[in-house]
């Protein structure tokens, strides 16, 4: 094995609690497990306090209100109940901890109500959740995704967000000053949230041909095969596939 | 030997107090400007300001797409130098990642990946390149040298600068049971281009001192003043603390007190 290799396994005993309690890495006996535990445990806090702060900062916003900090559930026993079964990055993780983000913030009651309070819930933990998984950290070739013959598919972990509200009209007023919470339209909206693929998060609002892509884009399906099955123009097609792309929502497969 | 410089790091919610503050020589990025923060021109226009935000982890080369980006981070900042640190935090795979500063095995092949790598880095910025020491909790058995040891090979192989994280060095020091002036002398204080200097607290996960976004204690200013001797080289220290948790007072208070104690 290679120092490399070597290096990987440490990382990975840190980022994923099981693997430390597995014979593989037990019986290297690479580290003093005590100190890896401790570690671990500070790690997993930072890595979900950094994401808890950036994808609810509109909850910590309202905290004054609800009287509830999103990531004071770190401190509570129902995180480091977790804490034996977290792998650092996992989606499965991801919804946990952001599950007890949502039950922590929603048990808060605000006064006077905010009738938007459980959509923007639901994006945040949407949010966190697609955020999760494995990324690219380095470009093997020059970092431009494949297009052309190939044919796209939908990637794993995109969302789609059926909201009554419609939160992007909201969003930002809330990061400004303000007096009586900004409120949102009541109508319905549905967003897409799809991450890239070095990690970066972005959300559009999805239109029914963006609904119909996603649904048939299996990796498959060529670009005519998808402009028949959903109804659409091949040009319409074609421009909707570029924002998804860019989006991170679907990626091009060059397999036969 | 030109008068160091006193800095901190940019704290966006603090860019109003920054913005007006007296006695700020620098102001370290770790990350670039939100393009809504509406103290950003004057922070701008007013500091100097260093490039410290992740570029990518030197145990893989780092790709075209990062390479620009710190190219053009230094260009917006006019950074005199840029600064990477001695980690390697995700796997190669990308599967896993810590998202937290974390050291390398010290082996020969980790001593000639990073060389390798900071080498063809250094070659594509216009900027001297400056490296930044991390702290272990725990030793690794397969480590075959000394943190200080790989250190002083890779400077001398590669002629980059050197960040010296003095907290960093208290910890070292701390959980192999050393003094930290003494694990400090086995450090290559010649190739030190930049200091940090920050507080540490009791974290109730490590049952132990770490590093915080906290004031710097009095040891940890004596122990400044002693290690800025030894490094005839330092042209900056910096008040290493960056989080949402960060008060102006202690950021301003502990620039002060860094300044003073180095006076």
């Amino acid at each position: 094995m290679t120092d490399r290799a070597l290096q990987d396994l440490v990382i990975r005993a840190l980022a994923d609690a099981p693997f430390r309690r597995s014979p593989e890495w037990r019986q290297r006996a690479l580290a003093d497990p005590e100190r890896v535990e401790r570690f671990a445990r500070f790690l997993a806090r930072h890595f979900y306090f950094e994401r808890i702060v950036h994808f609810f900062k509109y909850s910590t916003v309202l905290a004054r209100l609800t009287g509830r900090r999103p990531e004071a559930i770190l401190g509570q026993p129902a995180f480091a109940a977790l804490l034996p079964s977290l792998v650092l990055g996992s989606r499965d993780s991801a919804r946990a901890v952001a599950g007890l983000v949502v039950a922590h913030v929603k048990n808060g009651a605000s006064a006077p109500p905010i009738p938007y309070h459980d959509d923007l819930l639901r994006y945040e933990q949407t949010m966190m959740v697609v955020e999760a998984g494995p990324r690219v950290w380095r470009e093997a070739g020059n970092g431009q995704p494949a297009t052309g013959n190939a044919q796209p598919q939908t990637v794993q972990g995109t969302a789609l967000l059926d909201l009554a509200y419609d939160l992007p009209a909201v969003l930002p007023k809330l990061l400004q000053p303000f007096t009586t919470v900004p409120d949102a339209p009541a109508r319905p909206v549905r967003l897409i949230v799809a991450r890239s693929r070095h990690g970066r998060v972005a959300v559009a609002k999805a239109t029914d041909a963006i609904v119909s892509i996603l649904d048939l884009a299996d990796g498959r399906k060529t670009l005519d095969d998808l402009a028949r099955e959903a109804g659409l123009r091949p040009a319409e097609v074609e421009a909707t596939l570029q924002g998804l792309t860019e989006l991170g929502a679907v990626r091009f497969s060059t397999g036969s | 030997m030109s008068p160091l410089k006193i800095g901190a790091f940019y704290n966006p919610h603090l860019g109003r107090e920054l913005a007006e503050a007296r006695g700020i020589d620098h102001l370290a990025m770790a990350d670039p400007p939100r393009a809504d923060d509406p103290w950003w021109p004057k922070i701008k226009e007013r500091y100097t300001l260093l490039l410290h935000d992740y570029l990518g982890q030197l145990s893989e080369p780092l790709d075209e797409r990062s390479i620009q980006r710190a190219r053009s981070l230094a260009e917006l900042y006019h950074t005199p130098w840029v600064a990477e640190h001695f980690q390697c935090l995700h796997t190669e795979d990308g599967t896993y990642n810590l998202n937290y500063v974390f050291p390398p095995l010290y082996t020969e092949e980790f001593l000639t990946r990073f060389v390798t790598n900071a080498n063809a880095l250094k070659a594509r910025l216009d900027q001297p390149l400056v490296m930044e020491n991390i702290p272990g909790f725990f030793d690794v058995r397969h480590s075959q040298m000394a943190e200080p040891v790989w250190l002083r090979r890779f400077f001398a192989a590669t002629e980059v600068g050197f960040l010296l994280d003095l907290p960093h060095v208290w910890l070292e020091a701390h959980y192999h049971g050393a003094r930290p002036t003494d694990w400090l002398a086995e450090f290559p204080l010649e190739h030190v281009v930049e200091l940090h200097v920050a507080g540490v607290t009791t974290d109730a996960d490590l049952e132990g001192p770490w590093i915080a976004p906290a004031e710097p204690s009095e040891e940890m200013l004596a122990f400044a003043a002693q290690a800025v001797t030894r490094c005839p080289g330092a042209k900056a220290v910096t008040f290493d603390a960056f989080s949402p948790s960060l008060t102006a007072e202690a950021l301003l208070r502990s620039v002060e007190r860094i300044r003073a104690a180095l006076a």
